[in-house]
This record gives structure tokens, C-alpha cells and sequence, in this order.
């Protein structure tokens, strides 16, 4: 097991960028193999060693035996672990865009906030972030339909705008609430937000799943009303209660579930009239 | 300058060449047969060595490359290089930007490329991407397949007028010859319909596609332009469009050369991409191959030439002036749908599209674009191509030599790669024909150069271009059918590229960048008609373009270092 | 508006020009010049003739630097050059922005320096139409030439735009006033709708107004999808719009003969930006199948459109391209001028053609105030009160020609009709110039010691 611990000495007002100094790429190095690196900022490179106190503790025979300490503010440090596939990373603070990018395997965990872009199409491995994170997470690259294709993101916090925009596999979790557009034409895999969300989950998605525990802002039209179910089982996991079904984007003959805590979005049942506890199935019960 | 290319393995099928040990000389940008004492001396000891690869139909210049290229950064993404002391950066798998189609080119030992298709309006767009272009000599086709004036023309048959129509707009754009696109169907396009068929008539101008292929091969032949018209045929990718293929093939039967162009090509119509236009069947589940059928009728037509647009099994963009076609296929992939109409004169399509090994329909239109080459007997006859970027970038063109000079690798192919429909609709598992390095060369090389009535390039003849190609082949010592993987390997990278003299590629490496040239054709003694003609459409066109027609033709500012080609219309 | 007698008084007239203000590049304007001067403008509407007419207004007419007092001095070029070269060759994440006011040919020697230097090359896109651009790469681009609308067209759908006051020729010229071939009767045979918030003036003079509510764009459109797929709506009403003037509406969009949807800022700048033009054009891509339809943007400077075609012919991007590593790159919120001034990342901006100072956040402008600024262009405005180095450029399609793109991509080559202040200098001749000196200066960096292939692109 390796230990490479970067202990800040000095901020950049123009972000560092890390991608090469991946698991991956850096198993072998030693303290020397990191005083002879320049890493890359804007239109130059400059020393790792003049921002970065780097400390490197035992021997490692491939990336998934290094385990990366970052200490310091990271705010201006993009592409933490971008294309890892292996190991582990621990940022202490909050970090700046595409942290997770196109990772493949291993682990990051985030002590903090992360900037936009993070996790965008990784296809494995874990990234967590304990605080907030902005825009596109777990995205795909603009223009390309196959987003995120496997692994799990967790987010402690909340998300910005269009989490898990073309999610193609794998799993996003957000513990706090999400802005407009989560999930937005996502074909396949599981986005889980416990806390509330704006507007409009699940835009032209194809197929896929979405569980919202939270309230819900508004819905859209091009969604189906299925019923209510209750304990639904969704991609292997059992989430307990009542739950409004709906599939869609009716728009592009989508075949997505949107599920929404009952709980939290009474108002919406009010829409559709007294309902019994008896009626699972709300079209059922219109037929009546 | 003087060079003298030492020992190489001599290709040449213009000059009857096939494989000779000898030394290629040139001087000032020409092939001599002599030269001095003071030659500096470039060794290809047991190399390959051929003219330059001519392109007879890619689409690498224009503005429907543009929106692809624009709409489309995930292919952009794939291939990014970083830039080095002689280059610029590259980008682009399928639609590489400007620099990177020039340096993938030139690397390939390519020294011209056909763009296929040009809207006039829009020629000022083609001509600034083709200077940026670096390393080759481009010429762009206009369209003229569903150009207004064209049309009505066509209706009163009157062939005059279209002859001095078009010796105008070849002036006017720039343009080397006459290209057709699904004739009538991209103006029914222009009310969301398609003609299917060469008897169906466009909406409201009541010519039927037959009609506008006929008049354009006479005014082609009228004016001898030195290439003849270029055909894109309708009903392009819809399974049952054998019958159609052929009667687009039989609409110019009895056309006779002008008597000019008699003397540098032998045909009076190129079809392209032949592959997309053989399929037998009512729909994509009983389609199978018409490629036999095809070839056949093809065979016995000797006033014919075609590419074929080789399917090459990766994730590409197709993008053509058949826009109707363009909106099927999106809505059987629903993948992001781009369509471009150009007022009078044509419309596009643009769609992201995957070939893969595991699909029964890629499949099939791999196997079919393979029997073609092999069912077509004359090599001078057939030409190499991917449709770039349609069925494959052109970046693949060493992948397919390998198929075609390996029968193992294809048959290697069809058992344990392709989809099972190989086996059940197509032909291509009995075929047993290889190609060798004379015939590689030409239909890379010499046959294009033919087609297209080029009197400087596609031979090592004293007094041409020097435009050589050298590969780190040696063909004594491989045996194409056993090393296929060799062959691709040889053919990816020239070890020399040579332009006008310049040696560009030096040990696989670029080491010289070239400004690009156009190649257009000036047709003579039209004047005076080509005159009456603008007089008379001049209130049509002030009324109904939405430009001005001063702001209309292409400005020289646009063509700094044109290669003009003058053709005696008369 | 008082009557003005026609102009009289000139020495000649120069024809067929190209106006250089909005994303119409109407080619048909003539220019009345008297003493090197343009005195009117025929054919151009208020907007294209008082840009053109008062050029010399504010104008930029000789190189000035700013001094150590902070005070912008007059100066010769080569101490203008020179000062901007020696910030561009110090920097290391300078900023290209502007463009979209200049000509194709002086973007060719931009791209050159910031490929060389490895700078961040951005336009107004980025502010703008930079939606619309992203949502074309998430779903498409059904666009059509602007005669095509004018011949064919007989439903026209103005969407978050008022044409009526920023292309005000547009209407008139390409899309609903006109005689089309197949539309002889102009305005009688169109069927014209604007969708807006706002009673603009466009509204004023459409069949209908769809007056959604703000912010509401985006559950319209998939309210309007979902009936063209045939679904029932359940609420009543839907981003303030009744439901049954949804069914109406989609019956008469499906059956157009020819629909266009023109739209402007107002749909790409309300809640959820580039979405609300990815289901637009969704809804477009769904309506051609049963008939004709086709959208186009209003682009807004008459050059905005050339530089996203220039610069995606040139390394595959269309704006806001990173060129730092020696390659390009793309990415929102990463490599975009707003972004990366908000972030206080660039040490150097040169601003060619635009006006920062007057349109960007003012997060953007404070950091502006704080790094070398270079400004290229004609006018004296705010972005000049932030500059460092003022280079006083020409007024292309006046004083100079150049290339220009329509919003529907028409290339136009813009013909110059008068001469340029003597003391200014052509756009191109500047970045070539600063180009050269940027070169002497500083070694490139980021150059690859030999090719290496991208083993995806092979």
C-alpha cells in the first residue's frame, strides 16, 4: 500500500489541472519522480512542488494500491482523479470541476463541496462528495447521448441543475435536493433524491428510473400517471412507502419511471381526488 | 530541385507498370525522366512505390461539413492531438476539422481529394474550408440535381440553356463538374416528400428525375467537361432500389462523349457509392444483396464508372444532399437529426451513425460494398472509396485494401466476426477474388484520375505533377492473403508523401506543410450564351434569392491559388 | 419621427453593400458617400443605417496605452503593439474574446495566435446564442436557408424573439412580408405566431400570440410534443397557457405546408437555457413528420454565426475553445469567457469587436478590471474604460471588406465603400501584426516534440 499525501503550500488563482497525476500514471513515483513533475496551468506548466508538499509512503505494484491524501484548498484543482481505474483518493476540502470525470474504477471521496462536471461519464468506481456539487453531475460530454455508464455517485448535499443529464447505467444519489431537469434524457440507470426537487425531473428520458422522496415543484406533461405503488422495487432496491408511479417522456414513446414520495407530494394526490388506501392504482380508480 | 526516388517497387497502371524495380526521378514539382548528377537521392530500397492517391469522392470541405463538425463535438473529442513544432492540432474522428483532414491525407499518400458536393450558394463556405485544408489539391463538384433553373430547363428539354447554365455556375462557384443528388427527391424534400424512383416527378416543376439526368449527361457532354456527371441515385439506402440503380444506369445509354473528353475518360456517368443503391427486398426485414445483379448489369454497361462507399464498422456521420434519406435513417436510429435546405438549389441531411460488426444491416451493406469490388471486373472501372464520412472516415482506406487483397481475412470475417445475415443474404462468402498491388493502385490511383479526366496527376508519366506515394511494403516478401493485418499496417502511414515535388511526409512524419489548391474547370466559348442565360433568369433571381446576385459568386478573393483547367466547349 | 427630405448632396453611390449590424447581413443596402463619408444608406433599416451613417461617432482613431496614472495616452502603433504583444506573451491564460464584428479573414490570424500561445478563444455565443449551440449538439439542427422561408413558408413562428425591433428586416425581408415563389401574396399567405411572454411588437402584428408564462417554455414545448404524440393533457393549464389552445396550436403547426421557428434570447436565456432549445427542436424534428419544419436562430451581430462556422472548421468546436494544452478543447462552464472571469482565472483579455464592459455580469467586469485588457475596435464604449491597450480598428463592409456568415449560414463577402481613417488600421493587419510580435516574444508553448497519434482517432 502507497500513501501520497499533497499537503498545499501555496493556491493558484488559475486552476492546476491533475489528470495526469492519477493512480494510474503515478504508482510508481517517487518524492524525486514528483520534484522533476510540472503540472500543467493555463498555457504553462510550473513545478508540483511549488504549490504541493508531497509526501510518499510505501510501495505500491499497481494504481489500486495508492491511496492519495489531498490536504489544502482545492478549489482550483480540476480533473482530480479524471480517467482513474483504480485506487483511492481523498480530497479534504472542496474541489474544483470534473473531479471523477470518466473514471473507470476506484474510489474518490470529496470532504467537501465539488464544482460542476463531477463524475461526467465514468463507467465505474465511486465518488462521493460530502457537501454540495453544482451542474451536470454525472453528465455526459456536450453532445454525446451515452452519459454515465456505471459506478455510484453519492452527494451529501445538494445538486445543481440537470444531475445525471443521458445517464446510461449506473447509479446517483443525492441526499439533499436537485434543481430542474434531474435526470434529463437519461436511458437507463437509477437516480435516488431524497430531498425536494424544482421542476421538471426526467425530460425526454427514454427509459431509466428516478425516486424522488421529496417534494416535487412541477411535473411534466409528457408523463403518465401509473398509480400508486407501494414498497416499489427499483433496480434491485426496495425503497419503503407509498410511492405516485409515472412513466415517460411520453414525447419520445419513453418507457422511464419517476417515482414520488406520496408523503411529500400530497398535494398532487389531492389533484387526483379523495384516495383510499384501498385504490393502488389510481387509473383504476378513474375507471371506476 | 531535383530528387531521384532509388530502388522502389514501381506501381504505375497508367503507364503499365506492375511492379518493376526502377527509380522515379522529378525536378521543379514534374516527374522527368532525367536528371542530373546533383539528384539528391531518396533510397525506397523494396518500397512501394505509387503516384499519389486521388480521392474521387469524400466530403472533407462545406457547410454541411461544418454543422457536422459544429454539432458533433463528441466526435470532434476522439480525435484530439496535441500540435507539435509542425503541425497544428488536430480533432475529429469522423469529421476531422480542416488541418486534420489535410495531415490524415497526406499521411495516408493521398495528393487529391474530390469534395462531392458544393452548394453554389453557399461555394464562397467550401472555398474557404478547402484553403484551410493544408497539403492537397481539391476540387469541389457543384450541385446541380435539384437546381430550380435546371429543372425547368429540363422540362423543355432545352439542353442548350443547361449546357450554358452550367459552364456559368461552374465559373461562378468555382466547380469542376456537374453532381447530382437524388435528382427531384431534394426538392420534394422542400415539402417534407421524396420521389422514389427515376420516373417520379418533383412537386410542382412536373420533370421527372430521368429527365433531369439526361439533359445534365447531354450538356455535360455538350460542353466536354472533362469529368462526366457524377450521380448520387435516388432511392439511396432503401431496400429495393436495384430496379431503380438500373434504370438510372440505362438513362444514358446512346449518350455520346463530346469529343474532347473522349480522349481522357471513357464514360459518361459516374455513379457513387454504388454500395448504398444494391439493395433487393421490400423493407429491412427480407432486404438482401442486389449487389450481383448490379455488378452484372454494370459489367456489360461500358459507359459506366462508380465508387463504391465501403462500410467500414465504426461510429461515423453521414451527411449528404439526400435529405429525405437522412430523415428516414433518423427516424429509425432517433439519434440527434440535422437537415440543411438551401434555397433553388438543394438540401441536406446530417446524422450520427454506427456500423457495428453486430448489426445485421451493417453487416449486410459491409458484404455488399465488398462483392461489388469483386463482382466488377474492370479495376479501371471501380474506385476506392468510404463515401467519407458516410460509411467510414476515409482514415479506414488502408483497412480496406487489406479485405480486398485477403480472401482468408474475409472469410475469417464472415465466420467469426460479422452477423449470420453474411451467410443467408449475401454473396460475399463464396467469393474467392483478390486484388493485387497493380490493381490496388488502380483503383486508389489511376482509375480516379481517368474518371475525372485529370491530365497532371494519378501516373508517374514524365511532365505530370510529381505526386508519389511511397509505402514500407515490400511486395516480394509478404503474402498479401496470409498478412492482411501487414497490409493495413503498410498502407496507414506512407513513408513518403510527395506533392508538387515537396516532400511532405518524410519517414512517416509530416515535415512540410503545403498550402492547399482548387482545381476548376473554365469552359470556353459559351460566353455569349452563358449570358443570355444569366439576362434571362436575372428577374427570378432578384426576386427569389436571398442574396443579392452580385454577393453571389464565389470572389477570387476566395481561390488565391487556383488550378484552372480551360476545356474547349465548342 | 420627423420627416427627413431624401439625401441629395452626395458624390456617388456604391451598391449591393452588406449592412453590418444584426444576423440578417442584408446585402442589399446602397451606400450615398460625399467626401469619403457615407451621408445615407438606402434599402437599411434604423438600426443598420445609424451604425453605418455615424461612424465616426466616438470614434477610436489612434493607439493609446495606459499609463502608470491610469490614464489612456495617445500613442504610435508600434508602442501599442508592442505593449499588447508583451501582455499576450506574458500571460498564461489569456482570453480571446469578441469576433463576432470582424471578418472571417481576421479570425484566421486569431486563431493563429491563440493556437500559438495557447489562449482561450471565445465569442458573444457565450453569452448570446451559446444555448442554442449546445442544444444543437444534444439534438440537432433542422435549419434552412432564409429564402427558402421566404419561398416557401406559410407558417412562421417567432419563439422568445422580437424581430419587429432587433432584426427589424427580417420580417420584411425574409420571412413574412415578402413575395416567396411559392407564396405570391407575401404576408396574406402566412400564417404568423409569436410565442413571448411579452405583447412585443412583434406580437402586434402575428395571427397569434402564445403568451406562456416566464420560465415556463420548456413544460409549453413538452406539453406540445406530448399531444403531437397523441397524449390527452391532464392539467388544465399549462405554463400559463389553456389546454385547448395547446390542441389548437399543434393541429395548425402539423398542418403547415412549410413551418419555420425563428427564436431568439428569450428562450435561451429563461430557467432551463439550452433545454428549452433541445425540446424546441425535438418538437421540430416530431412536426416534419407530418409535414415541413425547419427552425432557425436569430443570431444577433451580423458575425456571430462566421465565428462558430470558422472556428469549427478550423480544431471542431464552435466556441469557447481552450487551446491552453496545445489542443483544443471545449466545455461548459469550463472554458467559457463568463466562467472563467467569474472564477478570476485569465491574466490577459483581449477584446476584438465586442463590448464586455457593456454586456457582461459585473463579476465578469471586476476582474476585468484587475488584468490586462487589449481592446480592438472602432468605437470608444466601456469595455475602452477597462482597457490597458486601445488598437482603433476599421469598420468592416464599410472600410474594409471581409467574409461574413448570415444567421442561417450564407457566406456574404462584405465589400469595402470607403476608406478608413487614416490613423486606424485594418482588424486583420492588428492580431497579424500582434501575432508576429507575440512570436519574437515568447517561445511556443505546449509543442509536442514529435506527433503522437490519438490512438481513438486512429
Amino acid at each position: 500500500m502507497k500513501t501520497i499525501t499533497f499537503d498545499q503550500i501555496k493556491t493558484s488563482s488559475i486552476a492546476l489541472e491533475f489528470d495526469e497525476l492519477i493512480p494510474d500514471e503515478i504508482y510508481s513515483w517517487t518524492e524525486a519522480d514528483f520534484a522533476k513533475y510540472q503540472v500543467p496551468i493555463g498555457n504553462s506548466r510550473f513545478p508540483i512542488t511549488d504549490f504541493f508538499d508531497i509526501t510518499v509512503e510505501g510501495e505500491a505494484n499497481g494504481p489500486e494500491e495508492v491511496e492519495m491524501i489531498l490536504n489544502g484548498d482545492l478549489n482550483r484543482v480540476k480533473y482530480i482523479g479524471c480517467k482513474m481505474s483504480a485506487g483511492n483518493i481523498v480530497c479534504n476540502s472542496s474541489v474544483d470541476l470534473h473531479v471523477g470525470a470518466e473514471m473507470s474504477g476506484g474510489s474518490i471521496l470529496v470532504k467537501g463541496n465539488a464544482a460542476a462536471h463531477a463524475g461526467r461519464e465514468m463507467s465505474g468506481g465511486y465518488l462521493e462528495i460530502e457537501g454540495n456539487t453544482k451542474e451536470f453531475t454525472g453528465a455526459s460530454y456536450i453532445g454525446e447521448w451515452r452519459g454515465m455508464t456505471g459506478g455510484q455517485i453519492v452527494v451529501g448535499g445538494n445538486a445543481g441543475k440537470q444531475c445525471g443529464e443521458c445517464l446510461t447505467g449506473g447509479r446517483i444519489h443525492v441526499k439533499g435536493n436537485c434543481d430542474i431537469l434531474a435526470g434529463i434524457h437519461m436511458t437507463k440507470g437509477l437516480i435516488e433524491i431524497d430531498g425536494d426537487v424544482n421542476r421538471w425531473p426526467g425530460g425526454q428520458m427514454k427509459n431509466g428510473n428516478i425516486v424522488i422522496h421529496g417534494f416535487l415543484g412541477r411535473l411534466l406533461e409528457g408523463f403518465v400517471l401509473n398509480g400508486i405503488v407501494v414498497d416499489p422495487e427499483v433496480e434491485g432496491t426496495t425503497f419503503k412507502g407509498k410511492y405516485i408511479h409515472y412513466t415517460g417522456d411520453i414525447g419520445l414513446n419513453g418507457k422511464g419511471n419517476l417515482y414520488l414520495g406520496a408523503e411529500a407530494n400530497k398535494e398532487k394526490l389531492a389533484e387526483y381526488g379523495e384516495l383510499d388506501d384501498e385504490y393502488t392504482s389510481i387509473r383504476e380508480y378513474r375507471n371506476l | 530541385m531535383e530528387y531521384i526516388l532509388k530502388n522502389g517497387i514501381v506501381y504505375d497502371p497508367a503507364n503499365e507498370i506492375n511492379g518493376e524495380k526502377m527509380d522515379v526521378m522529378f525536378k521543379d514539382g514534374l516527374i522527368v525522366d532525367n536528371v542530373s548528377a546533383d539528384a539528391e537521392v531518396l533510397d525506397v530500397t523494396d518500397k512501394i512505390v505509387m503516384p499519389a492517391g486521388v480521392d474521387p469522392h469524400a466530403h472533407v470541405a462545406g457547410p454541411k461539413l461544418v454543422v457536422g463538425r459544429l454539432y458533433r463535438p463528441e466526435d470532434s473529442r476522439r480525435g484530439v492531438t496535441q500540435k507539435t513544432k509542425v503541425l497544428r492540432s488536430e480533432s475529429g474522428f469522423s469529421i476531422p476539422s480542416c488541418p486534420a483532414t489535410g495531415y490524415r491525407y497526406s499521411r495516408l499518400g493521398y495528393g487529391t481529394v474530390v469534395e462531392a458536393a458544393m452548394p453554389p450558394l453557399e461555394a464562397k463556405h467550401t472555398h474557404e474550408e478547402i484553403a484551410t485544408i493544408p497539403q492537397l489539391d481539391i476540387p469541389a463538384m457543384p450541385l446541380f440535381g435539384n437546381n430550380w433553373f435546371v429543372m425547368e430547363y429540363a422540362k423543355d428539354n432545352n439542353i442548350e440553356d443547361i449546357a450554358a447554365f452550367v459552364a456559368a455556375w461552374l465559373k461562378i462557384s468555382k466547380g469542376y463538374g456537374i453532381k447530382i443528388v437524388n435528382p427531384c427527391g431534394s426538392e420534394a424534400w422542400g415539402w417534407g416528400m421524396n420521389v422514389h424512383g427515376v420516373n417520379d416527378k418533383a412537386p410542382y416543376f412536373d420533370v421527372t428525375s430521368k429527365e433531369v439526368i439526361v439533359a445534365l449527361a447531354k450538356a455535360n457532354e455538350m460542353l466536354n467537361l472533362p469529368h462526366s456527371i457524377h450521380i448520387h441515385p435516388n432511392d439511396l439506402g432503401h431496400p429495393g432500389n436495384v430496379p431503380t440503380t438500373i434504370e438510372t444506369m440505362d438513362a444514358v445509354k446512346g449518350i455520346k462523349k463530346g469529343k474532347g473528353a473522349a480522349e481522357v475518360r471513357d464514360q459518361v456517368m459516374h455513379l457513387t457509392h454504388l454500395q448504398f443503391h444494391s439493395y433487393l427486398g421490400n423493407s429491412w426485414k427480407d432486404v438482401t444483396s442486389g449487389a450481383e445483379e448490379v455488378a452484372k448489369h454494370f459489367n456489360k454497361a461500358d459507359n459506366l464508372t462508380c465508387d463504391i462507399g465501403q462500410v467500414t464498422f465504426d461510429e461515423t456521420t453521414t451527411m449528404t444532399a439526400d435529405a429525405p434519406m437522412e430523415y428516414d435513417l433518423f427516424k429509425l436510429s432517433g439519434l440527434k437529426w440535422t437537415n440543411k435546405d438551401i434555397e433553388c438549389e438543394t438540401a441536406a441531411g446530417i446524422i450520427p451513425c454506427i456500423y457495428s460488426k453486430r448489426s445485421p444491416v451493417s453487416t449486410l451493406q459491409w458484404a455488399i460494398g465488398l462483392e461489388l469490388f469483386l463482382l466488377i471486373e474492370d479495376p479501371w472501372r471501380v474506385c476506392l472509396t468510404t463515401d467519407h464520412p458516410n460509411a467510414g472516415p476515409f482514415t479506414r482506406y488502408p483497412r480496406i485494401i487489406s479485405w480486398l487483397m485477403s480472401n482468408e481475412k474475409r472469410q475469417d470475417m464472415c465466420d467469426n466476426e460479422v452477423h449470420k445475415w453474411v451467410h443467408k443474404r449475401t454473396l460475399l462468402p463464396t467469393l474467392e477474388r483478390e486484388y493485387d498491388f497493380y490493381d490496388i493502385a488502380t483503383i486508389t490511383r489511376a482509375a480516379p484520375a481517368k474518371i475525372y479526366g485529370f491530365t497532371d496527376r494519378g501516373a508517374l508519366t514524365p511532365g505530370y505533377r510529381a505526386d508519389i506515394a511511397v509505402y514500407d511494403i515490400n511486395p516480394n516478401d509478404i503474402d498479401p492473403s496470409k498478412q492482411a493485418d501487414e497490409i493495413e499496417k503498410g498502407f496507414n502511414v506512407a513513408d513518403y508523401t510527395i506533392k508538387d515535388g515537396q516532400i511532405l511526409v518524410k519517414d512517416k512524419e509530416i515535415v512540410k506543410v503545403k498550402e492547399s489548391q482548387n482545381i476548376w474547370v473554365n469552359v470556353k466559348g459559351w460566353e455569349q450564351n452563358e449570358q443570355k442565360v444569366i439576362d434571362n433568369i436575372m428577374p427570378f433571381f432578384t426576386q427569389y434569392y436571398s442574396v443579392k446576385w452580385e454577393n453571389y459568386p464565389v470572389h477570387d478573393h476566395y481561390v488565391s491559388n487556383p488550378i484552372r483547367v480551360d476545356v474547349d466547349g465548342k | 419621427m420627423t420627416y427627413e427630405p431624401p439625401v441629395t448632396d452626395y458624390d456617388y453611390i456604391v451598391e449591393n453593400c452588406t449592412c453590418a449590424f444584426c444576423g440578417c447581413n442584408c446585402d442589399d443596402l446602397d451606400y450615398l458617400v460625399k467626401d469619403n463619408h457615407v451621408v445615407a444608406v438606402r434599402h437599411a433599416c434604423r438600426l443598420g443605417a445609424s451604425k453605418i451613417m455615424e461612424d465616426m461617432d466616438q470614434r477610436l482613431l489612434v493607439p493609446m496605452v495606459r499609463d502608470e496614472n491610469g490614464e489612456l495616452k495617445e500613442v504610435d502603433w508600434d508602442t501599442a503593439l508592442d505593449k499588447a504583444a508583451e501582455y499576450i506573451a506574458n500571460s498564461i491564460r489569456p482570453v480571446f474574446y469578441g469576433w463576432s464584428e470582424t471578418s472571417t479573414e481576421c479570425m484566421k490570424e486569431g486563431v493563429a495566435l491563440g493556437e500559438y500561445i495557447g489562449a482561450v478563444l471565445d465569442n458573444q455565443a457565450t453569452i448570446c446564442h451559446g444555448p442554442s449551440l449546445q442544444a444543437v449538439q444534444n439534438a440537432g439542427y433542422p435549419i434552412q436557408t432564409l429564402g427558402e422561408v421566404q419561398n416557401r413558408a406559410d407558417m412562421i413562428v417567432y419563439s422568445g424573439s422580437n424581430a419587429m425591433n432587433s432584426h427589424p428586416r427580417h420580417m420584411a425581408r425574409y420571412a413574412v412580408f415578402c413575395r416567396g415563389y411559392f407564396r405570391q401574396r407575401g404576408r396574406f399567405d402566412r400564417t404568423v405566431v409569436t410565442m413571448d411572454p411579452k405583447f412585443s411588437d412583434t406580437a402586434k402584428c402575428s395571427d397569434k400570440w402564445i403568451g406562456f408564462e416566464q420560465n415556463g417554455d420548456y413544460g409549453f414545448y413538452n406539453a406540445i410534443r406530448a399531444v403531437l404524440r397523441g397524449k390527452e393533457l391532464y392539467q388544465d393549464v399549462i405554463s400559463g397557457i389553456p389546454k385547448e389552445d395547446i390542441y389548437e396550436l399543434a393541429e395548425e403547426m402539423k398542418n403547415a405546408e412549410f413551418g419555420v421557428l425563428f427564436f431568439g434570447l428569450g428562450l435561451t436565456h429563461t430557467l432551463s437555457k439550452q433545454r428549452n432549445i433541445d425540446i424546441a427542436i425535438k418538437m421540430v424534428q416530431d412536426l416534419n413528420r407530418y409535414s415541413k419544419w425547419g427552425l432557425t436562430p436569430m443570431r444577433g451581430h451580423f458575425n456571430v454565426n462566421g465565428f462558430n462556422i470558422f472556428m469549427a472548421f478550423e480544431c471542431g468546436f464552435a466556441f469557447g475553445v481552450d487551446y491552453c494544452r496545445g489542443y483544443p478543447r471545449y466545455m461548459m462552464g469550463e472554458t467559457n469567457t463568463i466562467d472563467l472571469l467569474v472564477r478570476k482565472e485569465p491574466d490577459c483579455f483581449m477584446v476584438i469587436a465586442a463590448d464586455p464592459g457593456a454586456h457582461f455580469p459585473n463579476g465578469a467586469n471586476q476582474h476585468l478590471a484587475n488584468i490586462p485588457v487589449i481592446q480592438i475596435d472602432i468605437h470608444w464604449g466601456p469595455s475602452t474604460e477597462l482597457a490597458d491597450v486601445v488598437l482603433p480598428g476599421s469598420f468592416i463592409g464599410v472600410e474594409c471588406a471581409g467574409t461574413s456568415y448570415r444567421m442561417d449560414g450564407v457566406p456574404i463577402y462584405m465589400k469595402k465603400a470607403i476608406d478608413k481613417p487614416e490613423t486606424c488600421r485594418d482588424d486583420e493587419w492588428i492580431v497579424r501584426e500582434l501575432k508576429e510580435r507575440v512570436m519574437k516574444l515568447r517561445e511556443e508553448p505546449n509543442v509536442a516534440p514529435k506527433y503522437v497519434p490519438n490512438p481513438n482517432a486512429l
